[in-house]
Parts: structure tokens; C-alpha cells; sequence
């Protein structure tokens, strides 16, 4: 195993360093062979965690680390086998996708490098258990996501979100590095063993001070608010495969941090359940309400990404809930939610990146205005979008229903609980949810008709090239994959048992019996899930038999007497949101610049829209603003003058000679006169 | 097995007496009760037309729906009899098959490109996604009152003791029916009749469709009644016999269909700008039935 | 029973804040003085007659028949436009109206007097804020004058929580304050329709020194 684990490494590096030699195609396909091998490798060892026990060792390290216990147990190989199969299918797509820009050598290598060096410190991240070596890799993965979002740096907006992007990284970075010193300080060790034996003999008080960092470090990854910010400028601004990989995985490396460090606390839960779940209600809720408004296609699905990581988040706090009082049934749906969750979003979303991908390749527009009518032109790519919209929105008979479903469950079994607070806490977390799924709902059907339904807005279909057959190859499997959890999740239960037992272990309750009920339920899910779709066909199929002769005539759509061109009198995206938009203004932030139609004949008159993020207004814009300001009044010190600047370091010099000898003097001086 | 075969009987008949009550009350004799379903039959008999601006969406939607509300019927019980589908948390799973449902009639409405659709899908969506919190807090408040999680355990458990219970049963009647209301676009939402700016959200959507699939949205629309009817005459079965199950389930589903039928002649429709307002009292009244629970188990002294 | 005349009570409120007429303030105000009206007849039947009867007649004659028509006689009187202008949309007064009486019950849940019957204190609180919020986010001086019919009727559910202690001199007074303070404000009111012509409580702010 260990061999393995080194050779995935190698492989890695050894990709790297043979990428630039080669021609722009063959670098494609290289890194597409290196992907495979990897995933294939790392594939092994978590097959093999899940059918046996979890592997275990470790290398020797140097003086400063101390010993680097490397660790694949069940929850690591349940998130390396997540990470590893969209890894697989961005690199497919984003082989068909990089064929526009085949010219950019250079670019070409150094994004293909990050891509496998983002995979590796990913998967390494999941399996090393020593706090500086983590804090290493965790650097590693920053930058080299970096370099993977800013592909087009060319363009100054793509640029600046990737700044922004480095930048909250390195924040994050900031709060977990504080968290380990803690530790280190305490327990004088990095290994992660050393945050169990410090929390368990310490009051509870101190776990939950911890947990709170490091919550702070992995919530500005995952995209918690108010830390989600950089989310949704990062996502627009990197290539279509990328935004699917990093949306898909790369912020549940963040869910995967506080798991970890979730198993490896020993203190009180309670107040880090409640902690959790209600920030996570925010999250869901205040993400979804944004994505509506949004106008590009990419920041739509951003926002989105940020409501699942907050369904995730009321699992996880569901989960934490049951941990703290106890209850082995809350422990189990809370976490099997929250996981299947993980999986779930990452297959549904980076499918929908993709698919929004082929439409900017297309069109050249990912403003959701302009567009319409895209399902003539690319039938194959609308289905797939379709898909992903129904399960995005939770909606039976796929797998966003289920995951939905077990924290639906949990919710409603803990409200006969004996805690006044914590029963009204749980409806109001059922309240979030109904909402985000409600809301989910209005988001999807306006991003999937106005963009493929209808009539072309503002782009002439002429215009609009042919869907390529490779550009939705890689989504087939995602489809299967999606499909087959929706309606076999018993197989999806029993894997997931496993990383769950985790947990409930820290409880030694014995989980077998819980755990039978639960997945009879999900089974039954399962079963009427396929019930429902062979329900479904058969009625279309009824119904194309009975209308087989009948008399079909195709003419303009219905106008009231009006049928001239209908594209300018569809409904727009604002048009569809705009009774939304006004309830909800409070918390939204929108720029609306509106000229009225005057006289009788009056000109051509324009209405926009932009949005904003009320949050980013407050939180970093108004603050930063303040800070130029306080700062600016010390623009006088850099004058660009040599001689100042010679100046500056005489009188540091200066001062720190002269600076204690004065102090010695004033002393005398005092002493003297206390002694008059 | 039983409630699917009773919903799908008085899911002929419901419309019917809407309409009769509706002309009876306007001072006409009205039509028969089996008009509505001669309707239907004849739209199955004819040819359809579709738009040139419209995609195969268009064409897989009705019967889409339609499966979904014959699905989600399949989870209703009637007293005593569980439905076919009938496990813990099934009633999650009604309201998300009624979802997709829903989620298939907007993107067809959307997909005519036409104006009167596009606004009847604007405001279905934003209407759906208001009511949906009220039915979850109320099924909330009687799982928590019955410490039970599926229709059929929570309804047969239901028992009514105190004053408190009857009033809390009072009033979940009531959301119901407003929800029945709403979901169908009846009034106070929405005018059936009419097809004006005003007042479109239900009917403006199926503008466009014709035929066979016209019939097949028409049926759910009635199907969709007699399933909230269901529901609605659960509260009153509860435990008892089935000899007394059947008629108390005709008799609730005539009078449900007997009160929308006078709240429509003698109500007038509300602005669509008070809809919203509206559609979320029915949530605050849901919270209000949370809360009365929790006074009647002394969760809350 | 009286639970349920409270649950009752709670309502109206939530239909307050949708309401867009002033017939309608006027009809809840209505109704609200005979849900008081029964809660009294149940809690207070066993001190003695004369008490009895004098709040009764209180609760029926003041809230539910003589200040509403009072009031329906002073905007018909003034040509005052029969619809509320509230600076918030209606959406949101709804929300933090049903906030009030989350937070409100949640609350009180804190609090571990057994002297103190919860639900009569829920609702009374939630009455004493959405009289205040009516107050704040309505624009007419009506409007405000129902605002503290509100308040009044909160304060009385709160008195009849403390039980059977109520004495007869803080029934009077109770009654004399809703007496002084409708008469004067219909007297107020009717000398500044005369004089300003404008309903509007902005206008107020000119009285300022």
C-alpha cells in the first residue's frame, strides 16, 4: 500500500517535469493517461479500505515535523474515490474543452501541471495525519488552484478574482495554522492524535475554542457565509472544467476538514451542533436567494454552490447535534446525509459546469439574457443540463432527493425531542430547507428555460455552431452515476455505513440496528424511485400510442391576435424573478439603472440590472475602502526620492542605538528624584 | 390500495360539483356533474397543435405530470388502509414528486416563448415555493404530536382529546384547504375563469396545449383535488371502522368540493400583489399549530 | 377553551398586519373585543357579580361596539381614504409580525414563574409589539390611534394573566384610559382635519419647535 501511495506521487511528478517537452496534443493526452493512472491507484487502496480495515503508517520525518503517520481510513476513502472520479471526468471534458485554445503552449503546461498537482495535494491531503506537513499541502493545493482558475489571465476580471481567490486561501491558511500551533504549543506534537489527547483532558470550553478555528480556516474554503465571497468570482472567471472540478471538489476538501477534525475532538457538541446548523440554514438559504438574481450562467451555479455546501452543513450540524445528546439516530442520518450530499453535489454540479461550458463554447455568452431557444442547436447538452437541474433540486427519482431526504428524516425524528430550544431550532431548520428547495426550484427552471427554451434572445441561432458529439462524452457516466443512486442507494448506505461508523464509534453504541431501519427506508426510496420512472414512461408511452393518428399540425405560438415575432415579447430572466425580486430587496443588493418611456412615440429606452453581493459590499469592499483611505494619508513616506529613503534607514538606525540609552537615562533620572 | 381507488373515483365527480355549486349559487341550473370528465374525453379524442417555437419539452411534460400526481396519490391513506406507498418520511416524498411535477408544466410553459405563459410560470413558481413551507410545518407539528413520521401512522395515532386538539385539527383543515386553493389556482389566488393579466397563473400556463395532453392536465388538476381532498378527510377518520370510512370520505370530499365552490362565487380574487402576503400567512398559521402543539404537550408551560 | 381564544387572538394579529383597508383594522378590532369578551367571561366568572359585570360590560360595550363605531363615524366624518399607507410592504410587516411572536414565545420560555399562565403572557406581549409596530410603519394618524387600541387590549390580556387579583380600581382605570384617549384623539383629530386637511402623520413634524 505504501508502494502505491509513493507511486501515485512519482507519477505525479514525474508528469510535471516530462509536460513541457512535449507537443500541445500530446500534453493533453498525457495528462489524461496520468489522471487515469492515478485515479486507478488511489481507486485500489480505497476498495481495499472499504472491504477491510483501514491502513496505517508512517514515515519518519525530519526534527521539525516528527513523525508523518500517513492514515486511509473510511472517510478518507470516501472522499479520495468523490475527488478521484471528477478529477476523471474534468480531465476528459477539459480535453475537448482546451481544444480552442491550442495555440497557448505554454499556458497549456503550466495549467496541466497545477491540475495534477492540485489532484495529488488533494488526495494527500485526505491521508496525512501530521499538522505542518497538512498546513504544507494545504499551501501546495492553494496555489496550484490558482494557477488552474486564472487559465485566461490575459483578462484583467479573470486576474483579479483569482487575487481574491489567494488572497481568502491564504486567510484560511492564517486560522488553521493558528489552530495547529495551539495544539503544538500544548501537546508538543503535529500529529493529529495530539488534538484527541489535548481535548479530552481539557474542559470542554477549550475544544470548542479550537473547533472554532478551525472551522474558520476550512468554512472560508467550503464557502460558508459570510466567508463565501471569493466563491462565486472565482467560478465565472476559470474554464468551464475547472469551475465543475472546483465547485465539485475542491470546496468539500473544506467539508473534509471539519469531518476530520470533527472525529478528532473529545469534547462538548452541543453548542457546536447548534453553531454549525445555524450558520448552515443561513448559508443554504441566503445562497439560493442570491443565485436567483444572478444574470451569468456561472455565477448562478456558484451561488448554488454555495446553498448545498450549506445542506451539507445541516447535516454535519444534525449529525454534531446527535453526537452531543447522544442519540444514535440523529448521528447516523445526520452524517449519511451530509456525505451522500458530498458526492451528490459533486456529480450534479460539475455536470452542469460542463454543460454550461459546451453553451459558452457555442455561443460565446454565458449572459443568460442573450440566450434561448439552445435546445434545437444542442439537444444532447440540454438533456444532460436538464438532469442536472431535477437533481439539483432534490427532485425524485435522482440522488439529490435521497441525501435530502436522510436530513429531512433526522429533522423530523429529533423534533420529538425533550429540549424546548432545540425542538424549535429543528422546525426552523425544516423551514430552510422546505425554502431551499422551494427557491432551488425557481432558480433551475429559469436557468434551463431561458437558456434553452423559448426563442434566441439577442444572438442570431445562425451564429451558434453545432454541438460537437465529444464535448458530452464524460457526461454519460456522471448521468449512470447520478441515476444509479437514485435508485439503488442501498449499495451508496452500506459504503457510507462505514465512514459513519466513524463516528458513532466515538459513542461505542452498537450502530447495527439503527442502521437496518434507515436503510430500509432509503431502499424503499430507492424501489419507488424506479417505480416512478417506469410509471413515467408508461404513461408517455400510452399516450404516444393513442394520439399515433391523430391529426398533428405545427403553427405560431398562441398571441392573442398579435403573432408577430415573438423573441422580444418572451419572458426575460428578470421578468420570471422580478415578483421575487421585489419581496425579497431587503436583502438584496441591485443596481438598477432604468430610463422611463416618455411622450407618445417615444425612443428606445433601456432597463439593467446588476447585482450584487450585500455581504461583499459590507464585509470587504467597505472595509477595504476604509483602510486606502486611513492609509493614504501616509502616501508622503514613499516619495520615490533616494535620499529619503537614506534617510529613513539613519534615523532606524538611529533609534535603535540611541532609543535604550535615553531609556537608562530617564530611569536615573526618576531614581534621583525619588530619592530627594 | 383502497384510498387509490377511492381518490381516482372522486376525482371524477369533483370538478362537477364545483361547477354546479358555482352555477346553483349564481341562480343557474348548471351543467351535470360527469360534464367535466365528457370534456375530457373529448379533448383525448382530438388532434393537437403544437408551436413551432417549441421542443420536445413541450411534448413530455403533461404526461410527466400527470405521473407525478398519480404518484404521489399513491402515498395517501384513508384511516386505517396505509397507502400503497407508505414508509418514514413518505409525505417528504409526496411533496417532492408533486415538485417535479410542477418543475416539468413551468419549463413547458416557458418553452412557447410566449409572454402569457412565461408570466403564469413566473408567478406559479414563486406561489409554490410560498406554500410548500406550510404544509411541511403542519405535517411537522402532527408528527411531533404523534411522534410518528409517515401519513398512515400519524393519521391513525391522531387522536382528539382536548379542546386544544380539536382547535389545532380546526385549523390544520383550514391551511389545507387554502393550500388545496392555492396549488390549483382557484381563487381567492387565481380567477379560472378568466384569462386576464390579473388574475393568470394556472391556466395562463396550459395556453398553448391542445389534444390528448390537454386532457391528461386537465384530469391531474382534478386528480390534484381529490388527493387534497384525501388528505383533508383524514383528519376527520382517524381510527374508525371502515363502514364508517367510506361514506365519511365522500361526504368530506363533496363538502370540500361544495366550499370551494361557494368560496368562488362569493369571494372576489385578491390583487396579485397581495398574493404573496398572503400564501405566507398560511406558514405563520402552520407555526401557530407548531406552537399550539407544543402548549398541548407541555413542551411549553 | 381560553387557549383557544388566545390562538384566535394571535391570528388576527397576523391578519393585521396584511390588511390593506381601514374597515378591515376596524372589523379585527371587533373581533378582538369579543375574543377578550369570552376570555373574561371564562377567567373572571367567580369574583363578585357587580366586578363581573362592569368588565364585561367594558369588553363589549368599549372595544367591540362603541370605539369601532366611533371611529368608523370619525374617518367617514374626515373623508379620511379608507386604505392604510404602511412604509413597509405588507410581505415584510407579515414577517416580523410572525417574528415577533416566534421570538416572543421563545422567550417566555425562559422565564420560570409558575404565578404566570405562558400563553396569556405570549399573547399579550406579541399584542404590546404589533401594537407598537402598527404605530411605527403606518403613515395615518388613524392608523396610530388603532395602533394603541392594539396596545390597550395587550395590556388587558396581560392584567387578566395575573389571575383573580385584579381589583376594581385597575379595571377603572383601564376603561378611563381607552375613554381619554379615544375621545381626545377624536376631538384632535377632528380640529387638525379642519385645520391641516391632511391626514398624514409627517405632517406632525411641523408642530416640532
Amino acid at each position: 500500500m505504501k508502494t502505491l501511495i509513493e507511486l501515485f506521487n512519482l507519477t505525479a511528478i514525474a508528469t510535471i517535469v516530462a509536460l513541457p517537452f512535449l507537443k500541445v496534443k500530446g500534453k493533453g493526452i498525457v495528462t489524461l493517461i496520468a489522471i487515469c493512472l492515478q485515479v486507478a491507484l488511489v481507486s485500489i487502496i480505497s476498495i481495499k479500505v472499504f472491504s477491510g480495515t483501514p491502513i496505517d503508517y508512517s514515515y519518519l520525518g525530519s526534527y521539525i515535523t516528527g513523525a508523518i503517520p500517513v492514515r486511509v481510513d473510511y472517510l478518507s476513502s470516501w472522499f479520495i474515490l468523490t475527488i478521484s472520479f471528477t478529477f476523471l471526468t474534468g480531465a476528459v471534458y477539459g480535453l475537448h474543452y482546451m481544444k480552442r485554445y491550442i495555440d497557448q503552449s505554454a499556458n497549456i503546461s503550466l495549467h496541466a501541471s497545477a491540475y495534477i498537482l492540485t489532484f495529488t495535494s488533494l488526495i494527500n491531503l485526505c491521508i496525512v495525519q501530521n499538522g505542518l506537513v497538512f498546513l504544507v499541502i494545504w499551501e501546495i493545493m492553494a496555489l496550484s488552484s490558482f494557477i488552474i482558475i486564472i487559465f485566461e489571465h490575459y483578462k484583467k476580471e479573470t486576474l483579479k478574482a483569482g487575487i481574491n481567490f489567494l488572497i481568502q486561501s491564504h486567510v484560511s491558511i492564517l486560522f488553521l495554522t493558528l489552530a495547529f500551533m495551539w495544539v503544538k504549543i500544548k501537546t508538543g506534537t503535529f500529529d493529529f492524535s495530539g488534538i484527541t489527547t489535548y481535548t479530552s483532558t481539557e474542559p470542554a470550553l477549550i475544544g470548542v475554542g479550537l473547533f472554532i478555528l478551525f472551522f474558520l480556516g476550512f468554512a472560508i474554503k467550503a464557502g460558508f457565509v459570510p466567508f463565501h465571497t471569493w466563491l462565486p468570482l472565482a467560478h465565472p472567471a476559470a474554464p468551464a472544467h475547472i469551475s465543475g472540478v472546483m465547485s465539485g471538489v475542491i470546496i468539500k476538501i473544506g467539508i473534509f476538514g471539519i469531518l476530520r477534525v470533527l472525529l478528532l475532538l473529545k469534547t462538548n457538541f452541543v453548542p457546536i451542533g447548534y453553531f454549525i446548523l445555524i450558520l448552515s440554514v443561513i448559508t443554504g438559504v441566503y445562497g439560493v436567494m442570491l443565485a436567483i438574481i444572478q444574470h451569468n450562467l456561472k455565477k448562478l451555479l456558484a451561488y448554488h454552490s454555495i446553498e448545498n455546501i450549506g445542506i451539507i452543513g445541516i447535516g454535519i450540524g444534525l449529525g454534531c447535534l446527535g453526537l452531543g445528546y447522544n442519540n444514535q439516530l440523529l448521528i447516523v442520518l445526520g452524517f449519511s446525509g451530509a456525505l451522500l450530499h458530498t458526492l451528490n453535489h459533486s456529480l450534479f454540479k460539475s455536470l452542469l459546469f460542463y454543460s454550461s461550458g459546451n453553451v459558452y463554447q457555442l455561443t460565446h455568452t454565458l449572459d443568460i439574457e442573450s440566450l434561448g431557444g439552445l435546445i434545437k442547436k444542442m439537444p444532447k447538452t440540454a438533456i444532460f443540463f436538464l438532469i442536472g437541474s431535477l437533481a439539483i433540486c432534490g427532485l425524485p427519482p435522482f440522488n439529490g432527493f435521497i441525501s435530502e431526504f436522510l436530513i429531512y428524516l433526522g429533522l423530523f425524528k429529533s423534533l420529538s425531542s425533550v429540549d424546548f430550544s432545540l425542538t424549535v431550532l429543528m422546525m426552523f431548520a425544516i423551514l430552510g430547507l422546505v425554502l431551499i428547495g422551494g427557491l432551488a426550484l425557481i432558480c433551475f427552471t429559469k436557468a434551463f428555460s431561458i437558456v434553452f427554451l423559448g426563442e434566441s434572445r439577442h444572438i442570431s441561432m445562425d451564429k451558434v455552431e453545432n454541438e460537437k458529439p465529444a464535448s458530452t462524452l464524460s457526461f454519460y457516466a456522471i448521468v449512470m452515476l447520478i441515476m444509479a443512486i437514485g435508485v439503488v442507494p442501498m449499495l451508496f448506505l452500506k459504503v457510507l455505513a462505514l465512514p459513519v461508523g466513524q463516528f458513532a464509534a466515538n459513542i461505542s453504541i452498537d450502530t447495527a440496528f439503527e442502521y437496518s431501519e434507515i436503510a430500509s427506508t432509503a431502499s424503499m426510496v430507492g424501489i419507488y424511485s424506479a417505480v416512478f420512472i417506469l410509471l413515467v414512461v408508461f404513461v408517455f408511452l400510452i399516450r404516444k400510442m393513442v394520439t399515433k393518428n391523430r391529426p398533428v399540425s405545427i403553427a405560431n405560438t398562441w398571441g392573442c391576435g398579435y403573432n408577430g415575432s415573438s423573441k422580444k415579447m418572451q419572458y426575460t430572466a428578470s421578468s420570471f424573478i422580478r415578483t421575487y425580486r421585489k419581496l425579497a430587496s431587503s436583502f438584496l443588493d441591485i443596481d438598477k439603472h432604468k430610463k422611463e418611456a416618455k411622450g407618445i412615440f417615444p425612443k428606445v429606452v433601456h432597463q439593467e440590472t446588476h447585482p450584487y453581493d450585500k455581504i461583499e459590499r459590507w464585509l470587504i469592499d467597505k472595509p477595504i475602502y476604509n483602510l486606502r483611505q486611513l492609509l493614504s494619508r501616509f502616501t508622503f513616506l514613499q516619495n520615490g526620492n533616494v535620499q529619503s529613503y537614506i534617510l529613513y534607514g539613519f534615523i532606524f538606525i538611529a533609534l535603535v542605538i540611541l532609543v535604550p540609552e535615553i531609556i537608562e537615562k530617564i530611569k536615573f533620572l526618576i531614581n534621583f528624584l525619588n530619592q530627594l | 390500495m383502497v384510498s387509490l381507488v377511492l381518490i381516482l373515483v372522486a376525482s371524477l365527480f369533483f370538478t362537477g360539483i364545483v361547477i354546479r355549486t358555482k352555477s346553483l349559487a349564481s341562480g343557474r341550473k348548471g351543467s351535470g356533474i360527469f360534464q367535466p370528465m365528457k370534456d375530457i374525453f373529448k379533448q383525448f379524442r382530438k388532434g393537437s397543435v403544437y408551436s413551432s417555437t417549441t421542443s420536445f419539452i413541450f411534448q413530455i411534460a403533461p404526461s410527466f405530470y400527470f405521473a407525478s400526481v398519480l404518484m404521489a396519490i399513491l402515498a395517501i391513506p384513508l384511516g386505517k388502509y396505509p397507502g400503497l406507498i407508505s414508509f418514514q418520511g413518505d409525505f417528504v416524498l409526496f411533496a417532492y414528486l408533486l415538485a417535479f411535477g410542477k418543475f416539468f408544466m413551468i419549463i413547458s410553459a416557458l418553452d412557447t416563448g410566449s409572454s402569457f405563459e412565461g408570466m403564469g410560470a413566473s408567478r406559479e413558481s414563486l406561489f409554490s415555493m410560498l406554500v410548500e413551507p406550510a404544509f411541511f410545518i403542519v405535517m411537522g407539528s402532527f408528527a411531533l404530536l404523534t411522534g410518528e413520521t409517515s401519513f398512515h401512522e400519524i393519521f391513525s395515532t391522531l387522536h382528539y382529546g382536548s379542546n386544544i386538539s380539536y382547535l389545532l385539527g380546526g385549523l390544520a383543515t383550514f391551511v389545507f384547504i387554502m393550500i388545496a386553493m392555492i396549488e390549483n389556482s382557484r381563487m381567492p389566488i387565481d380567477d379560472p375563469k378568466t384569462h386576464l393579466e390579473l388574475t393568470m397563473v394556472h391556466e395562463a400556463m396550459i395556453l398553448d396545449n391542445s389534444g390528448f395532453d390537454l386532457g391528461l392536465i386537465l384530469h391531474t388538476t382534478n386528480m390534484k383535488f381529490a388527493m387534497y381532498g384525501a388528505i383533508i378527510s383524514n383528519f376527520f377518520i382517524g381510527d374508525l371502522a371502515s363502514m364508517y370510512t367510506i361514506p365519511i370520505f365522500f361526504a368530506v370530499q363533496i363538502g370540500f368540493a361544495i366550499t370551494v365552490g361557494l368560496i368562488e362565487s362569493f369571494m372576489a380574487c385578491f390583487r396579485m400583489g397581495h398574493n404573496p402576503q398572503f400564501i405566507f400567512i398560511l406558514t405563520s398559521v402552520s407555526l401557530l399549530i407548531f406552537f399550539g402543539v407544543l402548549l398541548l404537550l407541555e413542551r411549553f408551560v | 377553551m381560553t387557549d383557544i381564544l388566545l390562538i384566535m387572538f394571535a391570528m388576527t394579529l397576523l391578519y393585521m398586519s396584511i390588511a390593506n383597508r381601514l374597515l378591515t383594522y376596524i372589523r379585527i378590532l371587533v373581533f378582538q373585543g369579543f375574543l377578550l369578551f369570552g376570555v373574561t367571561f371564562l377567567e373572571l366568572s367567580h369574583i363578585n357579580v357587580t366586578n363581573l359585570v362592569l368588565i364585561l360590560l367594558e369588553t363589549v360595550v368599549f372595544k367591540a361596539l362603541a370605539v369601532p363605531l366611533f371611529l368608523n363615524r370619525v374617518i367617514k366624518h374626515n373623508g379620511i381614504t379608507r386604505v392604510a399607507e404602511p412604509f413597509l410592504p405588507n410581505f415584510v410587516s407579515l414577517i416580523i409580525i410572525t417574528l415577533i411572536i416566534v421570538i416572543t414565545i421563545v422567550l417566555s420560555n425562559s422565564i420560570k414563574d409558575i404565578n404566570l399562565d405562558k400563553t396569556f403572557f405570549v399573547v399579550a406581549l406579541s399584542t404590546l409589539f404589533t401594537g407598537l409596530y402598527i404605530i411605527s410603519t403606518r403613515r395615518k394618524i388613524i392608523t396610530h390611534v388603532m395602533g394603541y387600541l392594539v396596545i390597550e387590549n395587550g395590556v388587558f390580556i396581560l392584567s387578566l394573566a395575573v389571575g383573580n387579583e385584579m381589583p376594581m380600581l385597575v379595571n377603572l382605570g383601564i376603561m378611563l384610559d381607552i375613554f381619554a384617549s379615544v375621545l381626545i384623539l377624536g376631538v384632535f383629530f377632528n380640529k387638525i382635519g379642519d385645520v391641516l386637511n391632511d391626514p398624514d402623520v409627517n405632517q406632525l413634524r411641523n408642530l416640532k419647535d
